[in-house]
């Protein structure tokens, strides 16, 4: 991935940058910056979720990692994108969360009480 | 009379009948969604900016989704309606209902029978295309359908900005058509979905005469979006089929696009 590639050779003032690129991430998921990385999930309805990600310029996020987390943060599961940018687990038992992870300030997560059918 | 007064009568005659264009509206509210959810779709043939009477349209030949490539049949959803305008008698329309899922491109596409314009003694058949987008992910807007003719995107046509420009390449039979003569207007009602009705009132300004742009050679055209608001182009006889039951036809092509005031 371009992505993580590039993030191995930042330098601090890079850093800082991506601290900031990372907030705005948080507080606006949906603004356009230039390769924001996009996720949805899906409740299947039948005890599984699908989750499918990509990136604002229409990339593939196949090898991407993603994580499910419990209430207490423990990671429950973890995976990476398929061939088809998705990602298909059982749903955990109470609150969840999952994390598309496309290494720092190229992260979306999503309320596993966001995730409806 | 003087002669400015003579001068402004027959321009108010002749503008009358020229800022009236028929345009194919394939209207739905939400063209950018967050969540997944059902689409309300309007199949109307009207005089949108004008906000004048709508015509009769008959069950379409074609009206299908394409996303990520795949085409869904929909002629089985459409549900015929008497559609409201302003103030005449109803007119024969269309609606639909489409659940959208998955994030991405949809690109709505509908060929419509051909009408008959007695006033003009010819057919007018006009191939429209509406596209929505699921979760910010593009995945293929600015891909032509394969219809006969068709308007082809260069910007995000679900994300315009007022003030910005919007550029549209004219295909007929797949290949850019040049020459041709494209009209513009917006939206100028609120449109009920659930009581398949124009607003009496309209929105803003009808100009004095039609908006015009001709593609160039490659096909290409232009436009400064000068308000928000849902804008249509219908680029005019740019198909390849020039007769319908022994009568002109004029196969133009439609394309809707939203803009929206960057603020």
């Amino acid at each position: 991935m371009t992505h993580l590639k590039a993030y191995s050779m930042i330098r601090k003032p890079f850093l800082l940058m991506t601290t900031a690129l990372a907030l705005t991430l948080v507080l606006g998921a949906t603004t356009a910056i230039a390769h924001t990385p996009l996720c949805s999930c899906y409740d299947n309805g039948d005890g599984t979720v699908l989750c499918e990600g990509g990136f604002s310029d229409g990339s593939s996020a196949a090898g991407v990692g993603i994580r499910v987390l419990d209430a207490d943060e423990n990671v429950v599961l973890e995976g990476e994108m398929n061939e088809y940018s998705e990602f298909e687990f059982d749903k955990p038992d109470g609150d969840y969360k999952v994390v598309f992870d496309a290494g720092p300030g190229h992260g979306v997560e999503i309320a596993g009480s966001d995730i409806v059918e | 009379m003087k002669p400015t007064a003579l001068l402004s009568a027959a321009a108010a005659l002749t503008l009358a009948s020229t800022a009236q264009a028929h345009f194919q509206l394939l209207y739905t509210p939400e063209v950018m969604l967050e969540k997944p959810g059902d689409i309300d779709l309007a199949l109307v043939f009207g005089h949108p900016m004008e906000n004048s009477h709508s015509m009769d349209m008959g069950q379409p030949e074609a009206f299908f989704v394409v996303f990520k490539g795949e085409k869904t049949d929909l002629t089985d959803s459409l549900e015929a309606v008497d559609w409201q305008g302003p103030g005449d008698e109803p007119a024969d329309a269309y609606t639909a209902t489409y659940k959208i899922r998955r994030n991405g491109d949809y690109l709505f596409g509908l060929v419509p029978v051909p009408y008959m314009e007695g006033a003009e003694d010819v057919y007018i058949q006009q191939i429209t295309k509406t596209i929505v987008n699921k979760g910010a992910m593009p995945t293929g807007w600015n891909e032509p359908l394969g219809l006969p003719t068709e308007i082809v995107p260069m910007n995000k046509p679900y994300q315009v900005f007022a003030g910005s420009t919007f550029t549209g390449q004219l295909l007929s039979e797949g290949e850019p058509a040049a020459g041709v003569e494209c009209e513009i207007e917006y939206i100028n009602s609120e449109i009920d979905l659930e009581a398949d009705s124009f607003s009496k009132e309209i929105l803003g300004p009808v100009p004095s005469t039609a908006i015009v742009a001709i593609t160039d050679d490659n096909g290409l055209f232009t436009f400064g979006i000068p308000r928000p608001g849902v804008w249509g182009f219908a680029c005019l006889g740019s198909g390849p089929d020039k007769e319908y039951e022994g009568k002109e036809l004029s196969q133009d092509a439609v394309l809707w696009i939203n803009a929206t005031a960057l603020e």
